[in-house]
Parts: C-alpha cells; structure tokens; sequence
C-alpha cells in the first residue's frame, strides 16, 4: 500500500512539472510550409545553434546549392527557404523532400558529430 | 549517448530483423524436416486442397463454431492479432525512420486513431492477462513464463504510448522502447509467439485429417 502511494505521488509530481516547465517559448522551425504538418515545428535557435556548434562561419553547410545534383562550391543560399527547393513530395524533380531534407541536415549530422538531439521528441517538443 | 541510440535505432533494428525472419526460416524448414524423417505418415494424407481450406475458414472472423460460442474473447483476440501487425506497420513515426533509411514509404494511420488503437491493444493484453488468472481451465495451463510473454507484448506498447505523448523521461522511454521492441522481434523464433508460423501448420494438418480422411470440417 505505502509503495503504491509514493508511486502515485511520483507520476502526478512527474505531471505537474510537466505543466509547470511547459517548452512553450522555445523558438522553432517555422512549419507552414507543411500542408497538414502532423508534429510541432522543430525546436531550434538559428544564432545559439550555430554558435554552439561552430558553425558561424560555415552557411553553406545548411543553405548550400545544388544543380544538377552537384554541390555548388563557395556558393550559398541563405535568401532561400528549404521549402524552396525542397518539395513536400519526392520525385524526379525533386529527389530529396522536405520531411528527408530536414531530418537527414539535423539528425544525421548530430549523430555524425555525437552531439544534439536525434529523438523525434527530443525536437519535436510537445507545445 | 548518441553512439548507443545510433546502434540500437540502426544496426540492431536489422539485426533483430533478420534473427526474426531467418529464425522463423529456420523453424519453418526443421519442422517440416523432422516431419519428414519421424513422422512420415502424417505427410500421407495431408493435402494442399484440405489444408488451404481450413486455413481460410479459421481466418474469417467468427466463421468456426467454436468462434461463436465464445464470441468476446475470440473478439478481442481477432482486433489484438490484426492491430499487432497494422499498428506498427502503419505507424507515421515508424514510416518516417523507414524513408530516412531506406527512401520507402506508405500511407500512415492518423496518429489520434492509432493512438486510440495503442490502448486498445494495451486493454487487449490487460484482458489475456486477467483471464489466465480468472478462468480456472486456462489458469490451470499458465504458468509465470506465460505472463513474462504478455508482458514482453506490453512494453514497446506501453513506452511507446508514453513517449509520444512526452509525459516523462522522454529520452529513457524511447529507448526503452526501441529495445523493448527488438527484444520481443528477436524472441518470436524462441518462443511460444513463433505460432505466427505453426499455428497455420496445425491448422493444414488438423484441416487435412478431418476434411481428406474424416471427410468432415474443422470449423
């Protein structure tokens, strides 16, 4: 019985600390460009991003530019959106869709580096 | 900590894929074997006609008599079986993490439906569990390893449920999650769960003995 009650205890203090330390002034990713998006927009700071993860000298990395499907280098596209390029659904003209794009730029590279998030909640936080 | 979620949402995912596929191959191909060298007779009479027949009359729901005369658990175990396979099958996350490793993808369910399907499944084994504690006759047979496998069923579904909806330790439920899930992949050959193949295997020999040498049904 006293067990039952602490564990009682533990998942309604686990609850409120849930509503207490809410992530609802996080910046996101902006999601419009998805029709229907079925997750809340990626947790992320451009500036505190790329500070941290030394890559204020390296825009190229994410806005980079492509043509037929080479890499452009020394050459960016920061006055683009990822949408721009990449659209909602793959195919010929578009090898690379948005959903893919986004998770292969952010998640392959946290696992490549060993740092960052790479769980789906661990970005798309509750709002 | 990003090395150990790489390995076990990479790597292992097709290494318990493979002991699962290859595992069932394997059983699949030493029954028959064993069959063919100790039990000769039984090969004699069983044929594809029969066999077929009852398989199919068993896979409609509530066609076999003994179906309807126990119309709630049969019930609950049909909506358990079909919702095992489609749930994680047709589930958006799981769709995502496909196209990111393999550019494959298919229609997802909508993820308040399966999220009311999860529980559903949640209340499924809830309800086998009680009733091997509740109906005398099937108490009799149970023993603690028949509860461990429901429980091996419950887990992905439970930390999966939790950690879409982010209630707590978030990181340590997915992980929990992942392995959970491939534990329960790689002991299917292992285990009682490898019904998923001879279960159709009783069935053809049972449908055979009745149908080609009873010439009756077994429905």
């Amino acid at each position: 019985m006293k067990q039952w009650v602490f564990f009682m205890v533990f998942i309604l203090i686990m609850g409120i600390s849930g509503l207490v330390f809410s992530r609802e002034d996080q910046e996101r990713l902006d999601p419009s460009a998805f029709e229907t998006p079925r997750r809340p927009g990626a947790v992320f700071s451009h500036d505190g991003h790329n500070e941290k993860a030394g890559l204020s000298d390296n825009c190229a990395l994410c806005h980079h530019v492509y043509e037929n499907k080479q890499l452009v280098e020394g050459e960016s596209s920061e006055d683009k959106t990822c949408s721009d390029c990449h659209g909602l659904k793959s195919g010929p003209e578009n090898g690379i869709p948005l959903v893919r794009a986004f998770h292969a730029r952010c998640r392959e590279c946290h696992f490549d580096s060993g740092k960052g998030p790479v769980l789906c909640g661990q970005c798309h936080m509750k709002e | 900590m990003n090395a150990f979620i790489g390995f076990i949402m990479g790597p292992m995912v097709w290494i318990s894929a493979m002991i699962f596929i290859f595992g069932l191959l394997i059983k699949f191909i030493f029954i028959i074997k064993e069959v063919r060298e100790k039990e000769q007779y039984l090969l004699s009479y069983m044929t594809v006609r029969h066999s077929l027949r009852s398989i199919c009359a068993w896979l409609i729901p509530f066609y076999p008599r003994s179906t309807r005369l126990r119309p709630v658990y049969y019930g609950v175990s049909y909506l358990f079986h079909i919702l095992l396979f489609v749930l994680p099958v047709f589930l958006f996350s799981h769709i995502v993490l496909m196209d990111q490793s393999l550019n494959l993808s298919w229609p997802a369910l909508h993820d308040g439906a399966a999220d009311i399907l999860t529980l559903a499944v949640i209340l499924a084994l809830v309800f086998f569990s009680l009733r091997r504690r509740l109906e005398p006759d099937v108490r009799f047979l149970t023993s603690v390893k028949d509860h461990l496998l429901i429980l091996m069923v419950l887990l992905p579904f439970v930390t999966g449920f939790l950690a879409y909806h982010q209630v707590f330790l978030y990181e340590w439920m997915v992980i929990a999650h992942v392995l959970s899930g491939e534990f329960l992949l790689i002991i299917i050959p292992f285990s009682r769960f490898s019904h998923m193949i001879t279960a159709p295997l009783t069935r053809a020999y049972t449908g055979s003995e009745f149908g080609h040498v009873r010439h009756a049904k077994d429905w």
